[in-house]
């Protein structure tokens, strides 16, 4: 075996696979940073909670497995930076930083990428107003914060989130108006057939919908908000059955948490220049990994919910396996202690991603949505493009979502299109007859998310600006 | 448009590749002259230069020998209704190019000098004058260079605009199509073989009209021109509220600064990024980003208030002397050229609709962009 390689590892993202992985790459004896852009490691799930939710929401796993992994972290000798983020990077993975001191580089090194997953959301006529919230905003916003989003709520979209948030309204002493779910209920009660497999979940199901059942909550399933209208104390809120739209039931709440699923983050991870695919079944564009999280770039992994969504418990298997494959790759452990450390976690994830896998579905089940969207609602919402316009750029011969960008501004404001660019692709789709793949994705530009512009020019005077040569007279 | 695959090859009049401003009004021209076009692009069109550049109108930062054809271009964005069949929103407003030290100050009065002999109402100004004209400017300048005739156009609102035009015209789009070769025909014209057809597109007569890719495919024509790809770095911020109104520059050109009706501010002026056009793939280079970003806050104090809200790069190609080919490449008359303009985004339309009038028989005066004033085909006369 030739001398092991222990130049530096970058982790981008302090989430539960992160995180795991940063503490076992340590242990291998990497110099390991890992980045967060929150002040405290545990990611959207294992989120460090604010004092007063500490008092107000029940104890929960969350908590006390964030605790756990922050108190983990903290005795290693990984190097953390808290509230920062990455805004850009170079082909050779230089990274571009900022963080409470302002704007910073990080050489080139191995990255892993643990950057987790991002809440698909798919538009209705009236969803703007600031009383509809993300079914995982609503989840931080409760958990992490113990603050409702309104006295009555109706939760809607597709996936497992929803029930968890309708249980977490009821733990706070809120009420849900309705769960409105995209998803069949046949869908459900085949995924509850596999939960055996996957006992934790089970428990945790069987809880939330006892709970729920009680309540007597009105669920519908093959359903959708079809519009939202502002009044007085909340909003007015349309249910339409997706397979019979003459049916519609009204619902009066002062909010409304609504989400589509997860889809993993893949702003880093494209413009790194690995290899994607679209994962048809989960909707949504993923790196293509090998099982350890290698990419078609030897200096870069994918671990945990970025690599295609598969939940909390395979994202800590995911962090881990990956520490372990980088440790082999740099000939830190030979192949066979690779093994050894791995059957174990291998054979769990393979049972546990049998479960998540059913899970995608559910999470997409809103895919037909975007088709039938009103031409007057509003599809990118940072430069107010409406259904109408898209369709007529569309008319017009933009066939992919670059142009359509390009010609309507749709994808092009302060959030990227992370919020517009699935109803985008599934308008296109519908309208042109083309596959999410020929449609494509918006190409991610830097920074990442808006910079303070004097984070850029610091203190300066007119004399350090090197201006360069007069252009031709 | 998806590309299809075709049995018998398309024959055109002409055959325009590069569908960018310069190529597109080309062709728009050319089809309501009664010709039957097709206009190809590597990608969709109005994706390199023509959409992602700043949008600015300027007379102080084009060259001076071509501001006859700037002014000309001007006019046909503001009154771009009455030729495209939709109004782009192009603005007028008027523009200051800065002078902050003596040196710059010097340069600033011989640029305006020269501009001035050319046709354009450019004066040099007091500070005083300049705060008044636009009283978001650094007041410490020494002196600006105030021109009537600039203006703005937001980029993105054209490629839209042309693809409707270029349909209702019946020009035959052959979009994200990479050109392979160009080949003379035999019994005239040539065989545009494009990579995802099987039978090329024919034309009587070709236009190259690809910007940075010229180079290339002139030197299939015989040409050797070593073309200049500059990858000019733009900045967008974040909507702000107004705090100016004109399009600003400074003496030596490397700046342009100017704020859209929606309220974001775009800052630009040729601040050079990295990469190759022919590997793929460009790049922000941090130091430049820094300078040009700094350079706009110094002229305009009150960006310290604004969010960079995305960086780009967009590619401009220039020639050994700075200036335009527009013209016939051979003697038969077959083959065009139409790009390397500097400031092509004001004139583009204008450059473009006078290659369409001479290849339609007319006679403007292109003498100064003749494109075979360089070299004259290798003797071997056009590959094959």
């Amino acid at each position: 075996m030739s001398s092991p390689d222990f130049s530096p590892v970058t982790v981008i993202g302090g989430g539960i696979a992160g995180a795991t992985s940063a503490i076992a790459l340590a242990r291998h004896g990497f110099p390991v940073t890992l980045i967060d852009e929150q002040p405290a490691a545990g990611g959207q799930i294992f989120r460090a909670p604010s004092p007063y939710a500490r008092q107000t929401v029940p104890p929960n796993h969350e908590f006390s497995g964030g605790d756990a992994l922050r108190q983990k972290l903290a005795a290693s000798p990984v190097d953390v930076r808290f509230s920062t983020r990455v805004w850009g990077l170079s082909p050779t993975l230089t990274l571009d930083l900022i963080g409470p001191d302002g704007i910073d580089q990080l050489p080139p090194s191995t990255v892993v990428v643990a950057n987790g997953a991002t809440e698909r959301f798919l538009p209705f006529q009236g969803w703007t107003t600031p009383r509809i919230t993300g079914l995982a905003g609503a989840s931080i916003l409760m958990r992490n914060g113990g603050t409702l989003p309104g006295q009555t709520v109706v939760v809607a979209g597709s996936g497992p989130l929803l029930f968890s948030v309708a249980h977490q309204v009821l733990e706070l002493g809120g009420k849900v108006a309705a769960i409105v779910d995209a998803g069949h209920r046949s869908d459900w009660l085949r995924l509850g057939a596999m939960l055996s497999l996957d006992p934790a979940r089970l428990t945790q199901a069987t809880s939330w919908m006892l709970r729920l059942q009680q309540a007597g909550i009105p669920i519908h399933h093959r359903a959708n908000i079809s519009a939202a209208q502002e009044t007085e104390t909340g909003l007015l809120l349309t249910v339409s059955e997706m397979d019979h739209p003459e049916r519609r039931h009204v619902y009066a709440a002062e909010a409304a948490a609504c989400g589509y699923g997860l889809k993993p983050s893949t702003l880093i991870t494209r413009t790194a220049g690995v290899q994607h695919r679209h994962d048809h079944v989960g909707g949504y564009l993923e790196p293509v990994t090998d099982v350890a999280g290698r990419t078609s770039r030897s200096d870069l992994y994918v671990t945990g919910d970025a690599a295609g969504i598969r939940g909390m418990a395979v994202a800590r298997l995911r962090g881990l396996i990956t520490a372990h494959a980088i440790a082999q790759d740099r000939r830190v452990i030979s192949a066979r202690t690779y093994e050894t450390l791995t059957r174990a976690p291998l054979r769990r994830l393979r049972r546990l991603e049998a479960v998540s896998r059913r899970m995608l579905p559910l999470m997409n089940a809103g895919s037909v949505i975007p088709a039938h969207l009103q031409d007057e609602t509003i599809v990118c919402r940072c430069e107010r493009v409406k259904a109408a316009t898209l369709r007529s750029a569309i008319e017009a011969g933009a066939e992919d979502l670059n142009q359509l960008k390009a010609w309507t501004r749709c994808g092009m404001g302060p959030c990227q299109g992370r919020m517009c660019e699935d109803s985008a692709r599934g308008l296109l789709t519908a309208a042109c007859g083309n596959t999410p793949e020929e449609a494509g994705s918006f190409t991610d530009r830097m920074p990442f998310f808006p910079l303070p512009l004097t984070a850029v020019t610091g203190t300066f005077a007119y004399s350090d600006i090197p201006l360069p040569k007069a252009a031709p007279l | 448009m998806t590309p299809t695959l075709q049995t018998r090859p398309d024959v055109f009049d002409t055959v325009i590749v590069g569908a960018g401003v310069m190529g597109a009004t080309t062709a728009l021209f050319l089809a309501r002259g009664g010709q039957k076009v097709a206009l190809v692009d590597r990608q969709d069109m109005f994706r390199a230069a023509s959409g992602v550049n700043a949008g600015t109108l300027t007379l102080h930062m084009t060259r001076a020998q071509l501001i006859p054809h700037a002014i000309r271009g001007r006019e046909m964005w503001l009154d771009s209704a009455s030729w495209l069949g939709e109004d782009v929103g192009a603005l007028a407003t008027p523009g200051l190019s800065m002078a902050f030290t003596e040196a710059e100050e010097e340069l600033l009065r011989q640029r305006a000098r020269v501009r001035q002999d050319m046709g354009a109402p450019i004066k040099v100004v007091s500070p005083e004058e300049a705060v008044r004209i636009e009283p978001g400017v650094n007041p410490t300048l020494r002196a600006a260079a105030y021109c009537a005739l600039d203006g703005h156009i937001p980029t993105y609102r054209v490629g839209g605009a042309y693809a409707r035009a270029l349909r209702q015209a019946g020009v035959t789009i052959i979009e994200n199509s990479p050109v392979e070769t160009i080949t003379p025909a035999t019994g005239g014209g040539y065989d545009v073989r494009v990579s995802n057809r099987t039978q090329p597109v024919h034309g009587r007569r070709i236009v190259l009209s690809t910007g940075a890719w010229l180079e290339k495919m002139l030197g299939w024509l015989g040409y050797t021109i070593p073309i200049r790809c500059l990858i000019n770095q733009l900045v967008v911020t974040e909507t702000l509220p107004p705090v100016m109104g004109s399009v600003l520059s400074i003496a030596n050109g490397l700046l342009s600064l100017k704020q859209f009706a929606n309220g974001s501010v775009l800052i630009g002026g040729g601040w050079q990024g990295e990469g190759n056009i022919n590997q793929g793939g460009t790049r922000v280079i941090p130091e430049n980003l820094r300078g040009n970003v700094r350079l706009a806050q110094y002229v305009v104090p009150r960006l310290d208030e604004a969010q960079v809200l995305r960086v780009w790069l967009g590619l401009e190609s220039e020639t050994p002397d700075a200036m335009p080919l527009i013209g016939a490449l051979t003697p038969d008359d077959d083959a065009f050229v139409v790009g390397c303009v500097h400031s092509g985004f004001t004139s583009g339309p204008y450059m473009g609709r006078l290659l369409a009038e001479r290849i339609l028989g007319g006679n403007p005066d292109l003498s100064a962009f003749d494109p075979t004033r360089f070299s004259t085909p290798a003797a071997t006369g056009p590959q094959s």
